[in-house]
């Protein structure tokens, strides 16, 4: 009977196998090294590390985070070593992790953009580029570019041209109709597609009369977003023709299998994280017990299960 | 990320509690700080830091302040309730050295991790100079006379009602002497004056800073202070994994 069998939880991203949907979001899982006393991480179907850039960024003064109902607000500005420092001193402790490694890319200009992902194709170690088109936190690139279709599919072209690796595009959910930047994005030459990104907030200290962040408004996550990022993750899924990856206040595995039966391949975890270190797998574990339980031999059986 | 069963959790006085958890852990060091959820559900969303107070084998204490809901929600749970930690968490204080005499600032709470760093003072004389709104506070010192340490403590309250009427920063300028080797936590305002006393003494100086924060572990990068590195150095250290406990000196007060 196939409830007694060990469900099989391997996802393929185009050409990228992965041995479980379960993968990390940029910016809440650090270089993975650092999860390594919580968690045994190469469980996860893949780890995205923090965004880099050509060079080392100093990152949005403080504050820069904030506590909202049942989520939160962050303007990091992505603070980062640069793309050279992370080759040399974490790339080469990452290699032996028997897990897919993501880069998280981020350029002000699409030369930039282009550059960093040349540089992570000639160093052994990465799998495959997360191309982040939709950071609301720097003044210059990111959400710039994520915005508008036509900006999206330059970065991806330059991006596509630069690498071998497997290109995923990152979307942002601040657009009218992701749909058109689906499109976009493809006919770029996206392999996969991921979304969403933060949703731009802001709070407000009304004892002091100021906002709360340094840059007054920021990027909205946790599980306040997944209702959004369901939606969205759907319409994209129907929209698409390459894989799609879902994000968006996942803590559980019932939450990842929302956005897997809305049309997602795999998913990724941010914010929760923070809530426990070891959330993740306990994801990966909650994935396979739901199989078990019912019946499902792969996860494609329910893949885009709601359409 | 493991769980700790609640021994005791009652109030000190005003809006002040203790807090015994039964916890095991491999060791801790005075100065680090655990993060704690204090409800099962979402709300509040983000794990609460805390000072450690005291540890002892197997039992962690926290000394604590309700000021809103988290802090709030902590003070109703009853013995037999287990809670989430994460820890231990940070750097901790570092030692005075040689021929030094440790000078323990406090304002307020931020008295919390000076109890486990008082007890291990192997060399020179301590002294510990707190700084209290009123009688409240002042109930925090009653563990730190009892212990039997040798610290000279000196007490001021902005209200005169008990000790010097007057700031902490009053006491510290007139007894701070070239051989100390300070170290304070408090208010933001707090520190950043015992850190310029300090350093225009030419006194070394150790301050422990709060910062609102997501992960505890360096990864979120959202409580960041400023410093006063240069680049190519980024200017922002994460008082979570960097410290909470700082040179003074390296501190960009602008940045509170
Ligand atoms: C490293 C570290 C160690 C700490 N150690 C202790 C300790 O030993 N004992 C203790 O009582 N507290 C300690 N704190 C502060 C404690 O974490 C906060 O008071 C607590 O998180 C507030 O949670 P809340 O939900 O009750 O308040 P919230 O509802 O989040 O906030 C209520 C009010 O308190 C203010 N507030 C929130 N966080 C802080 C803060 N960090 N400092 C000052 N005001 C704040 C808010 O601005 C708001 O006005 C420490 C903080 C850090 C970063
Ligand atoms: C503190 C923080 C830092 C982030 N940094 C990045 C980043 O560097 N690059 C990126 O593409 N997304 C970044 N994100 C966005 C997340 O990867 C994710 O898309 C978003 O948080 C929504 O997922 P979640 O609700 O599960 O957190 C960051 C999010 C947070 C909370
Ligand atoms: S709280 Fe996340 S880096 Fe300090």
């Amino acid at each position: 009977m196939g409830v007694f069998l060990k469900p099989d939880t391997s996802v393929k991203l185009g050409r990228l196998e992965l041995k479980n949907p379960v993968m990390t979001a940029s910016g809440t899982f650090g270089y993975a090294l650092e999860f390594e006393p919580y968690m045994d991480v190469e469980r996860l179907g893949a780890v995205v590390l923090k965004g880099l850039s050509l060079k080392p960024r100093d990152g949005n003064p403080p504050p820069r985070s904030c506590e909202t109902p049942c989520g939160m607000l962050n303007s990091i500005g992505l603070q980062n070593v640069g793309v050279e420092a992370f080759i040399k001193e974490k790339l080469p402790r990452l290699k032996r992790l028997k897990t897919r490694v993501v880069a998280n890319i981020f350029g002000e200009t699409i030369i930039e953009y282009a550059e960093v992902a040349r540089r992570l194709d000639s160093a052994d170690g990465v799998d495959a580029v997360e191309v982040n088109i939709s950071c609301p936190n720097v003044k210059k690139g990111g959400l710039s570019f994520g915005s508008d279709p036509s900006g999206a599919a330059k970065v991806v072209t330059a991006v596509r041209k630069a690498t071998k690796l497997h290109v995923m595009t990152k979307l942002s959910p601040n657009v009218t109709d992701i749909r058109v930047m689906v499109r976009a994005v493809e006919d770029a030459g996206t392999d996969s597609i991921s979304l969403i990104n933060t949703i731009p907030g802001m709070a407000i200290d009304v004892e002091r009369r100021r906002a709360v962040l340094s840059t007054v408004t920021g990027g909205l996550s946790g599980p306040a977003i997944r209702p959004i990022a369901v939606r969205m993750v759907w319409e994209a899924a129907k929209a698409a023709t390459v894989p799609i990856v879902g994000i968006g206040g996942i803590v559980n595995a019932r939450d990842a299998l929302e956005f897997i039966m809305a049309g997602a391949t795999a998913v990724e975890i941010g914010t929760a994280n923070f809530l426990d270190p070891a959330s993740a797998i306990a994801v990966v574990h909650g994935i396979e017990e739901y199989m078990r339980k019912n019946g499902v031999r792969t996860i494609k059986e329910i893949t885009g299960a709601v359409n | 990320m493991s769980s700790a069963t609640i021994i005791n959790n009652s109030r000190l006085g005003g809006r002040f509690f203790r807090l015994s958890l039964r916890w095991k852990c491999g060791g801790v060091l005075p100065g680090q700080f655990v993060m704690l959820r204090v409800s099962n559900s979402l709300d509040p969303f983000l794990r609460r830091p805390f000072g450690i107070y005291d540890f002892s084998g197997d039992v962690l204490d926290i000394l604590y302040k309700v000021v809103g809901k988290g802090t709030g929600m902590l003070s109703t749970l009853a013995p037999g309730t287990d809670v989430d930690i994460l820890g231990p968490l940070g750097n901790g204080f570092p030692p005075a050295g040689k021929g030094k005499n440790p000078i323990m600032v406090a304002g307020g709470i931020g008295i919390a991790p000076f109890y486990l760093f008082a007890g291990e003072v192997k060399e020179g004389k301590p002294s510990l100079f707190y700084g209290a709104k009123g009688r409240d506070e002042v109930a925090l010192l009653k563990d730190f006379k009892s212990r039997g340490l040798k610290l000279n403590i000196r007490v001021s309250t902005e209200d005169g009602s008990i000790g010097r009427k007057g700031l902490v920063t009053d006491i510290l300028k007139e007894r701070l002497g070239e051989d100390s080797v300070v170290y304070a936590c408090g208010p933001a305002g707090m520190l950043k004056e015992v850190s310029n006393i300090a350093r225009k003494r030419g006194v070394k100086c150790y301050v422990s800073l709060e910062r609102a924060m997501a992960c505890g572990i360096g990864v979120c990068l959202g409580c960041a202070v400023k410093t006063r590195k240069h680049p190519p150095a980024s200017a922002y250290r994460m008082v979570c994994s960097d410290g909470p406990v700082f040179n003074g000196e390296e501190i960009d007060w602008g940045c509170f």
